[in-house]
């Protein structure tokens, strides 16, 4: 009785540990310095100049998530081709909760306000502030550069900044989000350079 | 165990009758009592001190004293002395009491109320909860629930068989239904309280039901326009914390006294009190993506006149759908902002944007012009900027 319960017990371990196994397989992943990956299953490929985390909870069918010392600390989020119609990230209800879409006449101007109400939509929240903008290449393309704070649902207040350009009507963009309470001012730099080695 | 429960939850009758006491005489300052009240208290003094430090909270002094001002008019100028109030910047139409007199009211109610006396209700209501220590009675009603759900669940288990198993399920769904009731009969007689003040105040207690009524007309606004069935507002799930909708609107007008119909409901002095804070509100709102609820939020603020940010908080609305009949819309609703107040910036702002989009090009870049040299340090300057510039 005892062995077959004990062997009981070792298949049991064993399953968990192959569960794990598998888990760990599709988890979030290890970024190497200077090796060129494609990003939010698009064109865009990144040579990070140094070493980041990519995490394999996606935001959207077409953004993808690196961080550094974890994504509430700062998160550096792409989103690779995102069409006319189409929601920056994903919907937790098309039909109850729908996200603002990207729109076929939308101006460079305009997406700090689509990622603004994407934002305020999604999270729930009440103070979201865009506080600069300028025009600046990305992609090697006519882009926006813009900045904004916000508190988030967890009561913090935090800093980003955005990268985005329009081509042919499609949106790409990359954006830093991190506390406002030293983590942005520390990862912006490593953020500017991962977007000067972004490249379609 | 049954028994126990049953006593701990003192159901409160609903109200049939139109009659509605006035509130009880007030007792001075009212400390908690026993371990359970006073541990609630406790933890409600940890939240404030947190509450009084968060990012969200409004400081501005002239809203807070305007909305206490409101308080202490609604309930009496000695029971408003026990309650803090505090407004946080959250885009819901909420608001809420704890048991050590912290109120806390989120700025989405101020679009949903039009006038004093509306949101004279909503005190009212969250006083009432405060007054008749609901928390502590509900607290009592979940443990005594808990307790009698836990039990039988060990009896169950002894049992062991198929049909204790069905019992514990029904008595589950039984105890914790019983529970949800009692809360909306909280629900209720903090309604009915919120009435009470209001009739023996100076302002308009129809006003209660017309705010009901107005929260309804909004949420079928809003399904409307995502396409989804018209909501319920009459029958009640079992575990629903609050009446619905329809019954309160009914209840509420009801109970109001008709006498009071002429009273002033200081709609005047409600739009002054928060002309300053009306832009940010609705901007909070209308970037929701809640096309149906924002298009009637703006139309229920205009029912007393529509103003210049209300023709800007449209034209943004309708923009930001960005429809190629949006654009055109929303041209049409900056200019009208812009008729009613030239001066305001963002309406030329939009009104650029729209134009640059419907295919007229030379008349958008004179509008963001014009945005830019009445306020040439906006934040989006840059890149308003670069759609500006002439050689584009």
């Amino acid at each position: 009785m005892k062995t077959s319960m004990n062997s009981r017990i070792v298949h049991i371990v064993l399953f968990g540990v192959g569960l794990l196994g598998s888990v760990q397989a599709d988890a979030n992943a290890y970024r190497e310095k200077g090796k060129a990956a494609i990003v939010a299953n698009s064109t865009m490929t990144i040579t990070p100049p140094r070493d980041w985390n990519s995490l394999s909870a996606k935001p959207g069918k077409k953004a993808e998530s690196r961080t550094l010392d974890g994504d509430l600390l700062n998160e550096v989020t792409f989103y690779g081709g995102i069409a006319a119609g189409e929601p920056l990230i994903r919907e937790r209800s098309k039909k109850r909760e729908p996200l603002p879409k990207l729109s076929q006449s939308a101006l460079l101007a305009e997406l700090p306000e689509l990622l603004e109400a994407t934002y305020r939509a999604s999270k729930g929240i009440g103070s979201f502030t865009v506080t600069g903008s300028a025009a600046e290449p990305f992609l090697g393309q006519k882009g926006i550069r813009f900045t904004y704070e916000y508190v988030d649902r967890d009561e913090l207040p935090r800093k980003g900044e955005a990268h985005a350009t329009l081509i042919g009507g499609t949106l790409y963009m990359a954006t830093l989000d991190a506390p406002r309470l030293h983590y942005y001012d520390a990862a912006l730099p490593e953020f500017q350079a991962l977007v000067r080695s972004a490249k379609l | 165990m049954a028994v126990s429960l049953l006593c701990a939850a003192p159901i409160t009758a609903r109200a049939a009758d139109s009659v509605v006491p006035p509130p009880p005489p007030y007792l001075g300052a009212y400390q908690p009592q026993g371990v359970d009240e006073i541990g609630l208290w406790r933890d409600e003094d940890e939240e404030e001190k947190a509450l009084a430090n968060s990012p969200t909270l409004i400081r501005d002094e002239a809203l807070n004293s305007y909305v206490r001002g409101l308080l202490c008019n609604t309930v009496g100028a000695d029971r408003c002395q026990a309650a803090r109030i505090y407004i946080l910047r959250m885009p819901i139409p909420n608001a809420s009491m704890a048991p050590n007199g912290t109120m806390r009211i989120f700025s989405g109610m101020f679009l949903r109320t039009r006038n004093e006396a509306e949101l004279a209700t909503i005190l009212g209501h969250e006083f009432g909860h405060f007054e008749q220590r609901h928390s502590l009675s509900q607290f009592k009603a979940r443990r005594s629930s808990s307790d009698l759900v836990q039990w039988a669940q060990v009896l169950a288990g002894i049992g062991g068989t198929r049909q204790a198993f069905s019992d514990f399920n029904q008595l589950q769904l039984s105890v914790y239904g019983r529970l949800s009731r009692f809360g909306r009969d909280q629900e209720r007689e903090a309604d009915r309280f919120s009435i009470a003040y209001l009739n023996g105040s100076n302002m308009r207690p129809q006003a209660a039901s017309a705010f009901w009524q107005n929260m309804m007309d909004e949420a079928t606004a809003s399904s409307r326009s995502r396409g989804l069935n018209k909501p319920d507002f009459h029958s009640v799930a079992l575990f629903a914390s609050h009446p619905p909708d329809g019954e309160r609107a009914v209840s509420m007008a009801v109970l109001a006294n008709p006498d009071a119909q002429t009273r002033d409901d200081g709609a005047a002095r409600y739009r002054t009190a928060l002309a300053s804070w009306m832009p940010a509100f609705l901007d909070d709102q209308i970037k929701l993506n809640d096309f149906g609820a924002s298009d009637h939020i703006i139309a229920s603020l205009a029912e007393a006149g529509w103003t210049g940010p209300l023709w800007l908080a449209r034209g943004d609305l309708y923009r930001m759908r960005g429809n190629p009949r949006d654009l055109i819309l929303a041209a049409e609703f900056y200019g009208k902002a812009l008729e009613a107040d030239p001066a305001l910036p963002e309406a030329s702002r939009g009104l650029g944007l729209s134009l640059l989009k419907t295919g007229r090009p030379s008349e958008g870049k004179v509008a963001l012009r014009r945005y830019l040299d009445l306020k040439p340090d906006a934040a989006d300057a840059g890149a308003i900027r670069m759609l500006a510039s002439v050689e584009e």
